[in-house]
């Protein structure tokens, strides 16, 4: 196996996050120094901010604890692959919770000053001229989460070592932050902040080629794409008079589809249809059939996820 | 033949759907389409329901 050339380390002491420039096929290495410890981690196209790492569209593709194999995703209407997690010594990472942020420690614990994720991430992103309003959704390494009977996400102590590590492979140039998440008052990190080691090596060939391909697709929309291509650069907004709106397939237009069923068809229909959604619209109770069936033979997907083989 | 006729609304972007599906050669036309789907819907409940009933 090939050597890999590291180019840059860091500690991260607690309380602290770093923005790393992360080339495509370069690795950030996120380790735990003693164990224990959580880490948030946000990301952007570093050449065009407004593409960011979206935790909605990398749960529905990969689930609530995205590992070794899957990707970071970014926010529609870009929807491209960021980075691929090349290895995860633990596998119990969390895309459920947003980051903690000052008005959790206020509005729960009573402090008026408190390390949380979301102003340790607003300081780090600060050094590339962001604001604390860029921060995101978090995708947060080695934090043990889940969904209780209710419905509502709980966290709970990990169990990583020194040594256990993350690694995640820049699929495109991005500019990556992680830091080491404030909570100490929580489960999230056994009660204790502890610092984290990151590492940048460049990728190997095996590591290039272990990555699957993904689609890259027309719906897959960057600025030159837009109707209007400009960021906004100031705060309050106001109405555009020559606005005219231009929704894709719209008007949406029915048709009349008639459709003969034999005796044994209706006997069919009968027996499956949902009359408790649809009543007596047998009409509406087959066009759900039709669909249903539909997802059930094609679909490739997740319902509401997108295939990601290309 | 004692026929029922159902009348289903669909709009142009289900009509798209079905239309790709036809031309993988899955039904000849629209209709025979949904009829498919029916039978193999129906045909697939009727499996889980025997084989929770086990």
């Amino acid at each position: 196996m090939t050597t890999r050339k590291i180019t840059s380390e860091w500690i991260l002491e607690p309380g602290t996050g770093k923005a790393i420039e992360l080339l495509k096929g370069q690795v950030l290495r996120i380790e735990q120094v003693e164990g224990g410890q959580c880490a948030d981690f946000n990301c952007f196209n570093l050449h065009d901010y407004k593409e960011f790492m979206h935790c909605g569209r990398t749960r529905t593709v990969h689930g609530f604890h995205p590992t070794k194999g899957t990707f970071m995703w970014s926010a529609p209407p870009r929807e491209r692959a960021m980075l691929y997690i090349l290895e995860d010594t633990v596998g119990r990472n969390d895309v459920l919770f947003p980051r903690c942020s000052a008005y959790v420690y206020e509005a729960a614990y009573g402090f008026s000053v408190h390390t949380n994720c979301h102003d340790i991430q607003a300081e780090a992103q600060r050094e590339y001229g962001l604001t604390p309003d860029d921060v995101h959704d978090s995708f947060n390494l080695f934090m043990c989460t889940g969904v209780d009977a209710d419905g509502h996400a709980y966290m709970t102590r990990q169990t990583t070592k020194a040594g256990d590590h993350v690694d995640l492979l820049a699929l495109m140039d991005v500019l990556a932050i992680p830091n080491v998440c404030g909570a100490d008052v929580m489960k999230t990190s056994n009660f204790a902040l502890k610092p984290l080691k990151l590492t940048v090596f460049e990728a190997t060939e095996a590591d290039l080629a272990s990555v699957p391909t993904t689609p890259v697709l027309a719906s897959q929309r960057t600025p030159k794409d837009f109707k209007n291509p400009v960021i906004k650069s100031d705060r309050g907004l106001r109405r555009d008079p020559d606005y005219r709106p231009e929704f894709p397939n719209t008007p949406i237009v029915l048709t009349e589809l008639p459709v003969a069923l034999t005796a044994e068809e209706v006997t069919m229909l009968n027996a499956v249809k949902l009359t408790d959604i649809y009543g007596d619209d047998d009409a509406a109770a087959l066009r759900d059939i039709l669909f249903s069936w539909w997802e059930e033979r094609f679909l490739q997907a997740h319902a509401g996820a997108p295939a990601i083989e290309a | 033949m004692n026929e029922t006729i159902v009348k289903l609304r669909l709009n142009q972007q289900q009509l798209e759907l079905m239309d790709r599906t036809i031309a993988q050669g899955v039904a000849p036309d629209r209709a025979a389409l949904v009829r498919l789907a029916l039978r193999e819907y129906a045909a697939s409940r009727k499996a889980e329901t025997a084989g929770s009933s086990r």
